[in-house]
C-alpha cells in the first residue's frame, strides 16, 4: 500500500468557530490503482488531498506513506517528496506565468537535480504524450484551459512521481477536454504503473477508477 | 534550468513591475548621491580655503574679519608692511589686497556673479611673491614662480578662464583696463581657480585702492611660533589683528562642524526614507507573488532554491536600478555643484570622479543591492511560512 490515512481529522479554526473538514477519515491507496474521491463541493475532498499530498498537516490521525509516517518528516523531507514521489494536478492548473510550457515542465526535474539533456529529453516526450509537443515554446497565457490542464498533468509526472493526485481536474474544462484529461490520467495508470487519486464530483470518472469512495461532510463513505 | 535564468526571465516577463522597481530604486539612490555629494563637495570647497596661509600669520585691520582666505571689511595702508617688516623674527611680510565679487569684463561684456559663492577674487600681491599663496600649483604655459609679472599682466584660475573662454595670451578688460593673460592655474581647489592674480599697483590702480591693502601674510623666522609673533606683531604695530593659523580655525571651524551635522543628519534622512523606499517596492513585488511562491513550494521547491530565486531577483534589481540611479545622480551631481558649490564644473566628465568618488558611489550601490536583497528575502521568508494552500487560493 502506498498511501494509508489513520482516523485523520482536519479541523479549520475561524476565529472563535471551528470547521471539521474531516472526520477520521481512513483510506488506503494500493499501488498501480486509480482511486476517486467523489463528493459535493464543501465535502472535504480538496482537504483529504492537501493532507495526502503532504502540502497540509493533520490536527490529528496519521498519514503513512509507504509505511512511513508523514507526520514524522521534517519540511525538507516533506519538499523532497512532494518533489520526487508526488505529482499534484491543481483544479486551477497554477502554472508559472513567466515560463514557457516545456520550462513550466522543466523546473522540477530541474529543482531534482536531474541533467539539462534528460530534462529536455523527457519534456518533450511529455509534452507529446499530453498532445501538446507543437507549444513547447508558448507560455501558459496563449493556451486554452484544457492545454493549460495538459500542461498541468505532464508537469506532475516529470520526476515519474508514484502517487499522482489531481484535485477537480476537469471542474474548468468542457465535457470533450475533461474527458481527454480524464483518459490521460488512466493512460498513466495503466501504462506506467502511477497511482491515481482524483477527487471530483464529475461522475464520468468513476468509469475509469478501481475504486470510488464518497465524502460527505468530511466522512467517508466506501 | 538555471537558477540565474529563472530569476532574470521573471524580471523580463513582468516589464511594468520591474521597470517601477528600477525606477523606485533608481530615484532613491539618485536622490542619495546627488544630494550627499553635492553637500560634501561644498563643504569641503569651504573648508579648503581654510587650509591657505599654513603656518604664517595674517595681519589684517583690527576691527575686520577674516574667514576663508578672505579678509572683510577695513583697510591697511600700505605702509605699514615696513612696520610690520620691523618686527623681531619676522622673515618675510606680503601684502596683498583682496577684492570680491568684482565683475569680469571681456571684451566689453559682463559676466555675473555665481548663486552662493563668488564669481571671481582678486589678489593684488607684491610682485614675484606669489608662493604663500599658490604653492606649487601648475601653471599652464609658465610654471612657477614666473618672472614678475609686468604692470598689465594677470594670471586667471582655471574656471575663469574655462568659463569665459580664454586662454594664455588673451586679452581681457577690467574696468577699462586692458589686461593680458599670461597664465592660467592649473587647479581644481574651489578658491585658486577662481583668482584673478595681478600685481598689487595694478589692482590698487583697476579697483582704485591707491596705496591701500586688506591684508599682510607674515612668515615666522625659524624656531618662533606663530603665537609669539603675533603677540609680538599686535603689540608693536598699531590698529593690527594679528592672527595664527589656530585662530583663523577658531571662527570658521565651530560653523563647518554645524553644517557638517546637518549635513550628516540629511544624508542619513535621505538613506533611511530611500532604504525605506528600496524596501516597500520590494516588499511589494514579492507579496504580489505570493501564489507563484505557493506553486514553487507545492511541487516541492527547496525553501533555499526559492530564497535564492527571489535574492537573485532583488540584488539583479538592485544592481541594476543601483547603477541607472548613480549614472542620473553623477549627472545630476555635477550640474547642482556647477551650480552651488565652489568647484568649476566646465567639463562634466573630466570632473566626474572628482565629484562623485568611486568609493562613496561603489558604496551606496553595495548598500542599495543589500537592501533590495534583504528587503526581498524577509518577505519571502514570511511567505514561505504561511500555509500553502491559502497560498494558492490568493489572487496573485
Amino acid at each position: 500500500m502506498i498511501v494509508k490515512t489513520i482516523n485523520l481529522t482536519r479541523i479549520y479554526r475561524v476565529g472563535s468557530s471551528e470547521i471539521r473538514a474531516l472526520r477520521g477519515v481512513n483510506l488506503g491507496l494500493e499501488e498501480g490503482t486509480f482511486t476517486t474521491i467523489l463528493g459535493p463541493s464543501g465535502s472535504g475532498k480538496s482537504t483529504l488531498l492537501h493532507l495526502i499530498g503532504l502540502l497540509d498537516h493533520p490536527t490529528s490521525g496519521k498519514i503513512l506513506f509507504r509505511g512511513r509516517d508523514a507526520s514524522l518528516l521534517n519540511d525538507r523531507e516533506r519538499r523532497r517528496l512532494r518533489l520526487t514521489s508526488i505529482g499534484f494536478i491543481f483544479q486551477t492548473f497554477n502554472l508559472l506565468s513567466t515560463l514557457t510550457i516545456l520550462e513550466n515542465v522543466e523546473l522540477p526535474m530541474a529543482l531534482a537535480g536531474i541533467n539539462p539533456s534528460e530534462q529536455r529529453r523527457k519534456t518533450v516526450r511529455l509534452l507529446e504524450e499530453v498532445g501538446l509537443g507543437d507549444r513547447l515554446h508558448h507560455r501558459p497565457s496563449e493556451l486554452s484551459v484544457g492545454e493549460m490542464q495538459r500542461v498541468a498533468v505532464a508537469r506532475a509526472l516529470a520526476n515519474s512521481p508514484t502517487l499522482l493526485i489531481a484535485d477537480e481536474p476537469t471542474g474548468e474544462l468542457d465535457s470533450r477536454t475533461g474527458q481527454e484529461v480524464l483518459d490521460l490520467l488512466s493512460r498513466f495508470c495503466r501504462e506506467e504503473g502511477v497511482t491515481v487519486l482524483v477527487a471530483s464530483h464529475d461522475e464520468r470518472v468513476m468509469k475509469i477508477s478501481d475504486r470510488a469512495y464518497r465524502l460527505l461532510d468530511g466522512v467517508l463513505q466506501g | 534550468m538555471h537558477l540565474t535564468l529563472l530569476s532574470f526571465r521573471s524580471l523580463t516577463r513582468r516589464k511594468v513591475r520591474t521597470t517601477l522597481c528600477l525606477l523606485g530604486i533608481a530615484l532613491a539612490v539618485t536622490v542619495i548621491l546627488s544630494v550627499g555629494t553635492t553637500t560634501m563637495m561644498y563643504t569641503a570647497a569651504l573648508r579648503e580655503m581654510n587650509t591657505f596661509f599654513q603656518g604664517e600669520v595674517v595681519v589684517v585691520p583690527r576691527g575686520s574679519l577674516f574667514i576663508q582666505a578672505l579678509p572683510i571689511g577695513g583697510l591697511l595702508p600700505e605702509q605699514i608692511v615696513e612696520e610690520v617688516e620691523g618686527v623681531e623674527d619676522v622673515k618675510e611680510a606680503v601684502p596683498i589686497l583682496v577684492l570680491v565679487n568684482l565683475l569680469l569684463m571681456e571684451g566689453g561684456g559682463e559676466i555675473g556673479l555665481s548663486p552662493l559663492v563668488p564669481m571671481n577674487i582678486t589678489y593684488g600681491i607684491a610682485d614675484g611673491r606669489w608662493k604663500p599663496l599658490v604653492g606649487s600649483t601648475p601653471l599652464k604655459a609658465e610654471m612657477w614662480p614666473i618672472p614678475n609679472l609686468s604692470e598689465d599682466e594677470v594670471i586667471l584660475g582655471r574656471y575663469l578662464a574655462e568659463r569665459n573662454n580664454l586662454t594664455v595670451g588673451s586679452e581681457i578688460k577690467i574696468r577699462e583696463y586692458p589686461l593680458k593673460i599670461i597664465g592660467i592655474l592649473e587647479t581644481s581647489s574651489g578658491f585658486l581657480t577662481r583668482l584673478i592674480i595681478m600685481p598689487l599697483e595694478m589692482a590698487q590702480k583697476v579697483y582704485g585702492y591707491h596705496m591701500l591693502i586688506n591684508m599682510i601674510v607674515v612668515k615666522p623666522e625659524e624656531g618662533t611660533s606663530e603665537e609669539e609673533l603675533a603677540d609680538s606683531i599686535e603689540s608693536e604695530v598699531q590698529g593690527v589683528r594679528a592672527l595664527t593659523t589656530e585662530a583663523r580655525g577658531e571662527l570658521t571651524e565651530p560653523v563647518f562642524r554645524d553644517v557638517e551635522l546637518w549635513n550628516l543628519g540629511l544624508r542619513t534622512t535621505l538613506y533611511l526614507i530611500s532604504i525605506v523606499l528600496v524596501a516597500t517596492v520590494t516588499t511589494i513585488n514579492i507579496s504580489e507573488r505570493r501564489k507563484e511562491l505557493a506553486t514553487l513550494d507545492a511541487i516541492g521547491a527547496p525553501k533555499g532554491f526559492i530564497l535564492r530565486m527571489v535574492t537573485t531577483e532583488g540584488a539583479l534589481i538592485g544592481l541594476l536600478g543601483g547603477l541607472v540611479g548613480i549614472l542620473i545622480g553623477s549627472i545630476v551631481s555635477v550640474l547642482l555643484v556647477s551650480r552651488y558649490a565652489i568647484v568649476p564644473v566646465t567639463t562634466i566628465f573630466r570632473d566626474l570622479l572628482n565629484i562623485v568618488q568611486p568609493r562613496i558611489a561603489l558604496e551606496i550601490l553595495a548598500s542599495t543591492v543589500a537592501v533590495s536583497v534583504a528587503a526581498s528575502a524577509l518577505p519571502t521568508l514570511l511567505a514561505l511560512r504561511t500555509n500553502i494552500i491559502e497560498a494558492l487560493r490568493s489572487e496573485h
